[in-house]
């Protein structure tokens, strides 16, 4: 790692195992702390691995994911997840630009304020938040039907009705997350240069068009991994449902991950529980290798 | 009087006539956009504030429980009091929690973010093998979900005799960071210039040196970002704070708060609020400090 350099540009094309040296203790990590578990985890949904075989477990085959594949839960719960994942991602995602757009105009006044007040819902723990909103949400005492009942409209059971559930916990996601996408995007939008702006708007373009003939084209493949990164991180985003319904009102809102945490830690049915998270990866391996065939987005990484 | 103006200035006048009408209407439009934006932005500004507004209100107000609330009680009255804070901070070990969390999330934060440095200059500067392959795989790393790697976990750090111990959340909280910040890091390197660091190999420096003297300053909003993002997570685990730490000495402010709200909520619904306020201060501080980083520091390389 002290050797002095070579000359710059002969030094450009060719592999250099030294840089090894350098991701040694990221790859080492991965090693112990991703990989192992991971083929643990993998190994596990082999097994019949629960708290009645905790010690003496054994290698049972594809049992676990046949009895999955029979169970008539899982279609709900993989319903729910696209549900959650895609109710979540095309509100929050687009409202996002939305606003950094609307921003992002020329002499806009107190833009600075609006931001600083954006960055409330993103600055404050998520976990509390969410404890804030179950309460907010109660359907005795709860501030929201408090506010409601003022404008005459009756007590809704926003988080255990079988209705309002899904719907509570993405509108209750959506204010968790619309600043983060705020904020992502005014990094994209900003990094456009002034004088593309400057041009749109001498030959006359007005708002859509700028947006549509030259934001848009220009931030395509950023939107398309904010979207798509977006999306996976709701559809493995656990504390919203877990800390709302749990999951409730039945299986109404249990979405692959709680349903996998409410297998291995509630039932100690943790050769489930890992089969679980197994599904849930691998209809999200296909959604990333199907995406990225459309988008390309995945050449912003290289 | 019909020949005052010639055919040509008539034109011209009109023209000029058009213009100002144009002129108007896209005034009037500007206005009323302007208008629009604030409106949009009024509403969303609202909308984000209203709940960490509704918990500080609650936390000064001495409810006994949620059904006793009322509306009433979300404006500032007379009856406001410190009583819930002096309850939490007099009556549970607070400090404790809260030290105990700032030590696990420092320290990890710390090393996640001083490998995510390294791998991600070596990922955006150096030739390293197979990097593609690399970068694909830490992405496919980040779709497994951690209720996955709960319980290889917990096998792992029994085995080690790390239960318990504050080194055994370090671990895995550092290495949670790791893949994102190496991320964030390489993406935004990416885009800096070379000829810095050129020049500075020029000058004699290694290219180690160079890549750290010269990019890491350069790359400081990213930095900042990666950090404060790293720093989020750890402080408010439970789910694995939860499972690996039994010994009430060793809470964290997640386990703190899950332990005061068994009771607390039905009994005193304002202690609970003002435990959220005071575990959720730090982390306010954190992002206003840093607010400027939070948006540069997100950079996707556009010219790809």
């Amino acid at each position: 790692m002290t050797e002095r350099a070579m000359p710059i540009k002969n030094n450009n094309r060719r592999i250099d195992f030294k840089s090894l040296l350098w991701i040694l203790p990221v790859l080492i990590v991965l090693a112990f702390l991703d990989f192992y578990p991971i083929l643990e985890g993998i190994y596990f949904s082999l097994t019949d691995f629960n708290q009645f075989h905790f010690f003496n477990y054994g290698f049972v085959g594809f049992a676990n994911y046949s009895y999955i594949f029979g169970s008539p839960e899982l279609r709900t719960v993989i319903a729910n997840t696209l549900v959650w994942s895609v109710g979540s991602t095309v509100v929050m995602v687009p409202a996002g630009f939305m606003l950094a757009l609307i921003m992002n105009q020329k002499n806009l006044r107190g833009k600075y304020i609006y931001r600083s007040l954006y960055l409330f819902p993103w600055a404050f723990p998520a976990f509390l938040t969410i404890l804030v909103w179950s309460n907010m949400l109660a359907y005795n005492g709860g501030v929201v039907n408090d506010l409601l009942g003022l404008v005459g409209i009756s007590s809704i059971a926003w988080l255990t009705s079988p209705t309002y559930a899904m719907f509570s916990i993405i509108f209750v996601n959506f204010w968790l997350s619309f600043p983060y996408y705020t904020f992502v995007y005014t990094s994209a939008v900003q990094s456009i240069p002034n004088e593309l702006y400057e041009a749109a708007e001498m030959d006359g373009y007005g708002s859509l068009r700028t947006l549509t003939r030259v934001t848009l084209p220009l931030l395509k493949r950023q939107v398309a991994f904010i979207t798509i990164f977006g999306f996976i991180f709701t559809w493995n985003n656990f504390y919203v449902p877990f800390l709302l319904t749990g999951g409730g009102p039945g299986i109404s809102t249990q979405i692959l991950i709680t349903y996998s945490y409410l297998e291995a830690f509630s039932y100690s049915n943790y050769a489930l529980g890992a089969a679980y998270a197994i599904i849930s990866i691998l209809i999200l391996l296909v959604f990333v290798i199907v995406t990225n065939h459309y988008t390309k987005m995945m050449s912003i990484l290289y | 009087m019909e020949n005052k103006y010639s055919k040509k200035e008539k034109v011209q006048r009109r023209e000029e006539v058009d213009v100002f009408r144009m002129n108007n209407y896209y005034k009037n439009i500007r206005t009323l956009k302007k208008i629009a934006s604030h409106l949009v932005l009024i509403l969303f500004a609202l909308f984000a504030v209203f709940p960490i507004y509704y918990v500080v209100i609650t936390s000064l107000n001495s409810i006994g429980s949620l059904s006793a609330s009322s509306l009433a009680d979300l404006l500032p009255n007379t009856k406001m009091t410190l009583v819930n804070y002096s309850q939490i901070i007099f009556q549970h070990p607070f400090f404790i929690w809260l030290r105990n969390t700032l030590i696990l999330t420092v320290a990890s934060t710390f090393i996640g973010v001083m490998l995510s440095i390294t791998s991600g200059l070596a990922m955006s500067r150096l030739n390293v093998p197979a990097k593609r392959m690399l970068l694909y795989m830490l992405l496919i790393l980040s779709l497994f979900p951690f209720t996955m790697m709960v319980i290889p976990f917990y096998f792992m750090f029994s085995n080690f005799h790390l239960l318990n111990t504050y080194l055994g959340l370090i671990i895995p909280y550092s290495a949670g960071a790791v893949i994102y910040s190496t991320y964030l890091i390489k993406n935004y390197v990416d885009g800096l210039p070379t000829s810095y660091e050129e020049a500075a190999q020029m000058d004699g420096l290694s290219k180690a040196g160079a890549l750290f003297r010269i990019l890491v300053p350069m790359a400081r909003p990213v930095i900042v970002f990666a950090a404060v993002l790293a720093f989020m997570g750890p402080y408010t685990d439970y789910a694995l704070a939860g499972q690996f730490i039994s010994s009430p000495s060793l809470y964290t402010l997640a386990i703190g708060m899950y332990y005061v709200s068994q009771g607390s909520i039905t009994m005193n619904y304002g202690t609970y609020a003002a435990f959220s306020v005071l575990m959720g201060i730090p982390i306010f501080i954190l992002f206003f400090v840093f607010q400027k980083y939070l948006v540069s520091g997100f950079s996707l390389s556009m010219y790809k």
